[in-house]
């Protein structure tokens, strides 16, 4: 009888620790005011995008690990979350961030939402070397990235881009369902600045819980450049997607 | 004990069903077996104007559907040709939804006679525990498999337990319980394969008798050498070829496609399974209260087991209830689709967590509360946390999950399955039909065609609205949240230009049915 009490205790509190449509107004109201152009929203836990509904004036991110999630160009970020939903691990978003060297400013609490600016210490933004508004699915995480063809050898799929030199970051993966299927061979990335190769990536099928989101960081002078992204693999029916900006360090 | 009672119950539960069914969803399966049922009811009127053509034409009809015996859409077929095209009295996915709130009714009924036999507070709680969960509850309105096999199920066991004379009183004529049990087997084999898993349960719970009784039901056993004879019967696309048609059928489960799961923040693309699955999901999806006392009733009737102490009815219950979930064990039986594949087990173990929790009320009516009110009580705390969950997300069923789990938006939390089955877009139809200009073409995600035009004959969804193939050719969008189909929603951000939805389906916040407009359309943010 006990167990009977404390579900329905459960179950009829539980709309009391969900936002209501008023404070998702008043977060964005909150937001309207104090973001500013170099400010994105990162909702915790990243499931809670009816936010979307509610806050469409400023990026919004569902990224699921903090630490190692790349916010190019974001100063600030600003952590819109629920923090008495069940199992909501709010805390240990907190100390992703913190591990990452952001730092938090004051909490709002808004009814049900917690909005909690974090300066994310984060190297200036150079160069975008891919369209930052095109958006696909990579590990099922909405990521900021362009869809390039994969071609097979010796005509590879081909992305170019004209940007200045600094440190060059490329993020790449296979969209969708078909990262995962193991039968498939490697997508080989190939960068080329000013015509010579610089590095390569190889994004192999992905097996959880290793990412299927592929990084490469690489060194390029100072100056202009030219860059060349070359896309190749042996079965080529998969779409492709890479991200690839350079920074001050 | 009379059969008043179980009939009520059973009636009770028809009745139930069939006023909470119109906002249930049509699900994937369905729209497949409303096409099965719409060729079957063809074949039905050619059998009544020219029984040679039908009889030579069996396959021309039947073929459509192959992978599942006929008897269930055989039933939705002959519902939907008398109610709805002859009589004109329902509509047409009422017409086939029919039989299967009658097979749920069955359920109810021999869970109800199975709970007699401790107590008549056990027959009435036994289906009241199975049905006070919104999963169940949800499944119990489908015109699909996994209630009616559910049923059947339940109807082997008594029909067995009749048969071998561990259930009510001796049987007169053991000829007709034999061929009562046969019969139903058949039904059962015509419903869905997991009846072939029945005889080794029975033979082995046979063979764990004492011996007057252990000979009694291996003399009983060959009655379900009828069974295959109903699944013939019942099933005319094996009337010609039935080699042909039994492999294939055969072959289709035997590499049955392992679809993606989110089960505990991974994705289950294939074998092998965690063991431990399918008694994971049940404690997340099913009310706390149901939780406990099935889990207790499982572990009594194991100690008892162990001790022999049980009785050769609840050997019989322990046993089918196994041979219901172990399959899901084995780690390499696909696991998709919920608690659906499995609800006879905790089926078969409603009349044990019944009793248990009518012994409760009677221990505290040993301290001193008046009996009745102590049951009621008991009743009211193992039943009014499924009953909340009902109100609160029928009919949203795939989308259910317990206190354990912290309601909807904890499993969202641990990455559970959000849902399945593409349903809930039933709770945005109406906005599309408010909004979408004459002639939209609509991205329906999850929505096969078959439910895309099933809920446009239902008057569900505006007849001049267009099925798109994708968001590249369509001006709405309804995205179903599934981890797997991830990569749909930025696609149609970047389609449409748009990341703000223009209305959706949150459940406890959790996205479940996202809809985008493209910019300018009405309705657009």
């Amino acid at each position: 009888m006990s167990l009977g009490a404390l579900a329905l205790l459960f179950d009829a509190t539980l709309p009391l620790r969900l936002p209501t449509d008023r404070d998702y107004a008043e977060a964005s109201a909150a937001l309207r005011v104090r973001a500013g152009t170099a400010d994105a929203i990162q909702l915790w836990p990243p499931w809670a995008e009816r936010a979307r509904l509610f806050v469409g004036s400023l990026p919004v991110r569902a990224e699921e690990d903090l630490r190692a999630a790349d916010y190019p160009g974001v100063e600030r970020l600003w952590l819109l979350s629920l923090p008495r939903v069940p199992h909501g691990r709010l805390g240990a978003a907190r100390e992703a961030l913190r591990q990452r060297g952001a730092t938090p400013g004051e909490e709002i609490r808004l009814g049900a939402l917690a909005l909690e600016p974090w300066d994310l210490h984060g190297p200036r933004v150079l160069s975008f070397l891919t369209d930052p508004r095109e958006e696909h699915e990579v590990d099922y995480v909405a990521r900021p990235c362009t869809q390039v063809r994969i071609g097979r050898l010796p005509e590879p799929g081909r992305l170019l881009a004209r940007g200045q030199g600094g440190a060059l970051h490329v993020r790449a993966g296979v969209v969708g369902e078909r990262a995962y299927q193991q039968s498939r061979g490697p997508v080989r990335l190939d960068v080329q600045v000013d015509g010579q190769p610089l590095a390569a990536l190889a994004v192999p099928p992905t097996v959880p819980p290793e990412s299927g989101w592929r990084k490469l960081d690489a060194a390029v002078p100072a100056g202009e450049h030219e860059f060349v992204f070359l896309v190749s693999a042996r079965d080529v029916d998969r779409p492709f997607c890479v991200s690839a900006w350079t920074s001050d360090r | 004990m009379s059969r008043r009672l179980p009939l009520a119950l059973a009636a009770l539960t028809f009745a139930a069903l069939f006023a909470t069914q119109s906002g249930v969803g049509f699900v994937r399966d369905e729209g497949y077996y409303f096409e099965a049922a719409k060729s079957y009811e063809q074949w039905l009127q050619l059998l009544f104007r020219a029984p040679a053509a039908a009889l030579r034409d069996t396959e021309r009809y039947w073929s459509v559907n192959f992978e599942h015996p006929g008897l269930a859409k055989l039933l939705f077929a002959v519902s939907h040709l008398v109610f709805t095209t002859w009589l004109r009295w329902l509509p047409d996915a009422l017409g086939w939804r029919v039989p299967g709130f009658v097979f749920a009714a069955l359920l109810t009924y021999w869970l109800a006679v199975l709970g007699a036999e401790r107590s008549r507070a056990t027959a009435v709680l036994a289906p009241a525990l199975f049905w006070a969960a919104e999963r169940t509850f949800f499944h119990g309105h489908l015109a699909c498999f996994d209630v009616p096999i559910c049923a059947l199920t339940a109807g082997v066991g008594v029909a067995w337990a009749r048969a071998i004379g561990v259930l009510g009183a001796p049987a007169p004529t053991p000829r007709r319980h034999g061929v009562f049990l046969g019969g139903v087997f058949g039904c059962a084999l015509a419903v869905k394969h997991n009846a072939w898993l029945l005889p080794p349960v029975l033979l082995v719970h046979g063979l764990l008798l004492p011996a007057p009784l252990r000979r009694r039901a291996l003399f009983t056993l060959p009655w379900l050498l009828l069974g295959p004879v109903v699944l013939f019967v019942a099933w005319p696309l094996l009337w010609h070829q039935p080699a042909r048609h039994v492999s294939d059928w055969i072959s289709f489960h035997t590499h049955h496609v392992h679809y993606a799961w989110y089960y505990l923040g991974r994705e289950l693309r294939g074998p092998p399974f965690p063991i431990f699955y399918p008694l994971v999901l049940l404690a997340l999806v099913l009310p706390l209260p149901q939780v406990a006392l099935f889990a207790a009733a499982g572990a009594k009737l194991l100690w008892d087991f162990a001790h022999r102490a049980l009785s050769p009815l609840r050997l019989l219950e322990l046993g089918l209830a196994g041979g219901a979930i172990l399959p899901f064990m084995l780690r390499t039986t696909p696991v998709f689709g919920g608690i659906k594949h499995w609800l006879a087990f905790i089926a078969l173990l409603s009349p044990e967590a019944a009793h248990l929790l009518a012994r409760s009320a009677e221990l505290a009516a040993g301290a001193g509360v008046p009996r009745l009110r102590a049951l009621l009580v008991a009743a009211a705390a193992a039943l009014l946390p499924g009953l909340w969950q009902i109100a609160h997300v029928h009919p949203y069923g795939t989308s259910a999950y317990g206190e354990i789990a912290g309601g909807i938006p904890g499993a969202a939390s641990l990455g559970m399955q959000r849902q399945y089955w593409s349903n809930n877009v039933t709770a945005v139809l109406p906005w599309l039909n408010a909004h979408a200009p004459r002639g939209a073409r609509v991205f329906f995600h999850e929505v096969n065609y078959e439910s895309y035009r099933a809920y446009q004959q239902a008057g569900m969804l505006r007849p001049d609205i267009q099925y798109a193939s994708g968001p590249g050719d369509a001006q709405y969008a309804a995205v179903q949240w599934h981890r797997e189909f991830r990569d749909r929603e930025p696609e149609t951000w970047n389609a449409f230009g748009t990341r703000t939805p223009a209305t959706g389906l949150y459940l406890d916040e959790t996205p479940q049915v996202v809809v985008y407009a493209r910019p300018g359309l009405p309705g657009a943010p």
